[in-house]
């Protein structure tokens, strides 16, 4: 029972990381059609700006809230000045572009913090750890376990009910028709943009008392972010909820059941789905 | 006409010829570096350039090699086998390498050794610990000045000896350089505590080396009925596990605890007052294990133009073009072939102390330290207090068991 819990909330914390991650991922692939390759390395700069903060103000919360705006800032002219020209041309091309932002932003991190691994602690509040049956259990992992629905909801609710969720929603559905009844589309890319950059520098600033801090940090979690968004259904919100779930329990539960196939689980499972329901467990069926 | 016209092609013949020889007297000796330049592992290339280029700078200001000016060029194999292979190539082909040194990964050393006999250029290992390099895969061109897994393990299990833990367990990284670390632990351990028990392979923790989230491993060692944890991991992996470890409550002080890399700097410095303190942990090299002069010194240069103290890493390229530079003293020429020769057999004081490069697989024998992490205010950093020493001939594996054939 005590191991259960334990694989249980290790699953849970790593899942809800992803979901983070996955969730701009999919934003910007559902509304704009961008496979954005660079996402892996936006979420390693959220973590290198929150470590920043750390050392100049010693407060990691500063981090997590100072740092993904500029993250965000800093996506809004990447897709400004070298996204916008590539629209409506072959998708190889953007595939390119983010795959080339995605080295340059990786020796970039290298260039400005060096290539030492750098530790950022959790906040006081979260250091500790509470009682598990006869263990204990990381605070801050909880605080991730209980984090990752908050967030959910609260996108969830944002594009349900919010006029900027539903313009989002309608731009994905039929740009053509958006445009004619006068949402003004390409000012709407750049927001998404920017709001899936944003997403993702939390997600690294999150990531930060929890792992290690280095660069191509975000080459790691990248492709585990593609499996989960691939598996819930490109561009769903629901499915990359559920995709990270299913990894990240795939993951714990994995490493104590099936050791030697863990390595090959989320490929296996990933085949299967693609077998099974190609379009991802959540897509639409076109 | 015929020796008329010959006459200006071998006066043009001359010429080239004793520039050639002029060339010659003056030309740089050429070191090719291959080391992890980028990527999560970027930080072990960088210490090795630090600890190449202040050995090169060294033997220059004393007049270089023979005479020579020594010459550094440094290509990044980024982890990957065929990389490493295509840099070396570059090396050895384009840049006039007379020798190449580095490899940090077991799969890129595993991979260039063989190809090593194609170049005939004489290879320095100076990170890679995998025993096939100066063992199933040993040869004439290739050599290894840092100390391997088996003397490492060879370390732990003498350690592990000592404690009172029977049921032992691992957690490493999930290719060969943790399962073969596992391997060797359980054999010469078996050897010394024949009542030892170890973990079947579907209850011990090997992580991809792409993980970051260790959670579930240290749940699965935690819940197993094992006393004792042999750690491989190293670099980040290590860093994220020793901190996620740290928060379970895995440093309890219930568990004899083994981290075959943990007095890496680079994870120190990382973790600094998070490595948790009491615990065995081993390396390469450690700049304290010893005070002779040759130590001291390279210690206070390296950490005078560094600001930190020099990693295993560090001290693998530093001793690999001293090693270099010896040998070439030794056989007055840089020529290949005699450097091969004179690298056999050498025996040369390095900071980590007097090694002895067997002729028989070309592997160092090197002293080895272990060492308990402790805290002290005069280091920024957990050092090793006590620390326990070990002769490089009572770690070394005598050659009949590397399995090595040299040609």
């Amino acid at each position: 029972m005590e191991a259960f819990f334990a694989n249980l909330l290790n699953g849970l914390s790593w899942g809800m990381l992803l979901f983070l991650i996955s969730m701009g991922l999919t934003t910007v692939f559902g509304v704009m059609g961008v496979l954005n390759f660079a996402h892996g390395s936006l979420f390693m700069l959220g973590a290198y700006l929150c470590l920043q903060f750390v050392r100049w103000t010693g407060s990691f919360w500063i981090g997590l809230i100072l740092g993904p705006p500029l993250v965000a800032a800093l996506s809004v002219l990447i897709e400004r000045f070298l996204l916008r020209p590539l629209y409506g041309r072959d998708v190889s091309l953007q595939l390119l572009l983010t795959f080339g932002l995605m080295l340059f932003l990786d020796d970039g991190v290298r260039l400005i913090w060096g290539a030492a691994y750098h530790v950022v602690n959790p906040p006081e509040v979260l250091s500790g750890s509470v009682a598990l049956f006869s263990r204990s259990y990381p605070l801050y992992r909880l605080f991730l376990v209980i984090l990752g629905p908050i967030v959910g909801i609260g996108l969830w609710a944002f594009f349900t009910y919010t006029l900027w969720g539903k313009l989002l929603r309608a731009a994905a559905t039929d740009r053509q028709m958006a445009e004619i009844v006068g949402v003004r589309v390409p000012v709407l890319f750049t927001a998404v943009f920017a709001f899936g950059a944003w997403l993702a520098a939390v997600g690294g600033a999150l990531a930060a008392p929890h792992q290690s801090v280095g660069p191509a940090m975000g080459e790691r979690i990248i492709i585990e972010s593609f499996i989960v968004v691939v598996i819930g259904g490109m561009g769903s919100f629901p499915g990359a909820f559920v995709g990270a779930l299913v990894l990240g329990l795939l993951h714990s539960f994995g490493t104590t059941f099936f050791p030697q196939l863990q390595m090959a689980l989320p490929y296996i499972l990933l085949a299967v789905i693609l077998l099974i329901r190609p379009r991802g467990l959540f897509g639409a069926e076109s | 006409m015929k020796n008329k016209s010959l006459t200006p092609v071998l006066v043009l013949l001359v010429m080239v010829f004793s520039a050639g020889i002029g060339l010659a007297a003056d030309k740089p000796v050429k070191i090719g570096f291959a080391y992890i330049m980028s990527g999560p592992f970027a930080t072990y290339g960088q210490f090795a350039k630090q600890g190449a280029e202040l050995a090169i700078d060294e033997l220059n200001a004393k007049g270089g090699i023979l005479g020579r000016k020594v010459e550094s060029f440094f290509e990044d194999t980024a982890g990957k086998p065929d990389v490493g292979i295509r840099v070396i190539r570059k090396h050895v082909f384009e840049n006039g390498a007379d020798v190449v040194m580095g490899l940090d990964s077991s799969g890129v050393a595993a991979a260039v050794a063989p190809v090593m006999m194609e170049l005939k250029t004489p290879l320095l290992v100076t990170h890679a610990a995998t025993p096939d390099v100066t063992g199933s895969k040993c040869n004439r061109y290739t050599f290894r000045v840092s100390l391997n897994i088996n003397q490492n393990i060879a370390m732990a299990s003498a350690i592990a000896a000592d404690m009172k833990s029977k049921i032992w367990t691992t957690a490493g990284p999930d290719y060969s350089f943790g399962h073969q670390s596992w391997e060797y632990f359980q054999q010469y351990l078996a050897r010394k505590k024949p009542d030892a028990v170890f973990l079947p392979q579907a209850e011990v923790a090997f992580s991809p080396a792409a993980t970051t989230d260790f959670s579930s491993y240290i749940t699965k060692i935690m819940n197993s009925k094992a006393e004792g944890v042999l750690i491989s991991l190293w670099g980040g992996n290590l860093i994220d596990f020793v901190r996620q470890a740290a928060d379970m409550g895995f440093f309890d002080g219930k568990r004899d605890i083994l981290m075959t890399l943990g007095a890496a700097t680079e994870v120190l410095y990382a973790l600094k007052d998070k490595m948790p303190t009491g615990i065995w942990v081993g390396t390469r090299y450690w700049f304290l294990a010893n005070d002779t002069p040759v130590n001291q010194a390279f210690v206070e240069a390296f950490s005078k133009r560094y600001n930190v103290y020099p990693s295993y890493n560090a001290h693998g390229a530093y001793a690999a073009v001293k090693a270099y530079a010896a040998a070439a003293e030794k056989v007055k020429s840089v020529e290949k072939e005699k450097i091969v020769e004179g690298l056999r057999g050498l025996s040369l004081e390095l900071p980590v102390g007097k090694i002895t490069i067997r002729p028989e697989d070309h592997q160092a024998i090197t002293d080895g330290a272990w060492g308990v992490t402790a805290a002290d205010p005069n280091y920024p950093i957990r050092i090793l207090k006590p620390i326990r020493k070990f002769s490089g001939a009572e770690i070394t594996p005598p050659v009949a068991e590397t399995g090595c054939k040299m040609n």
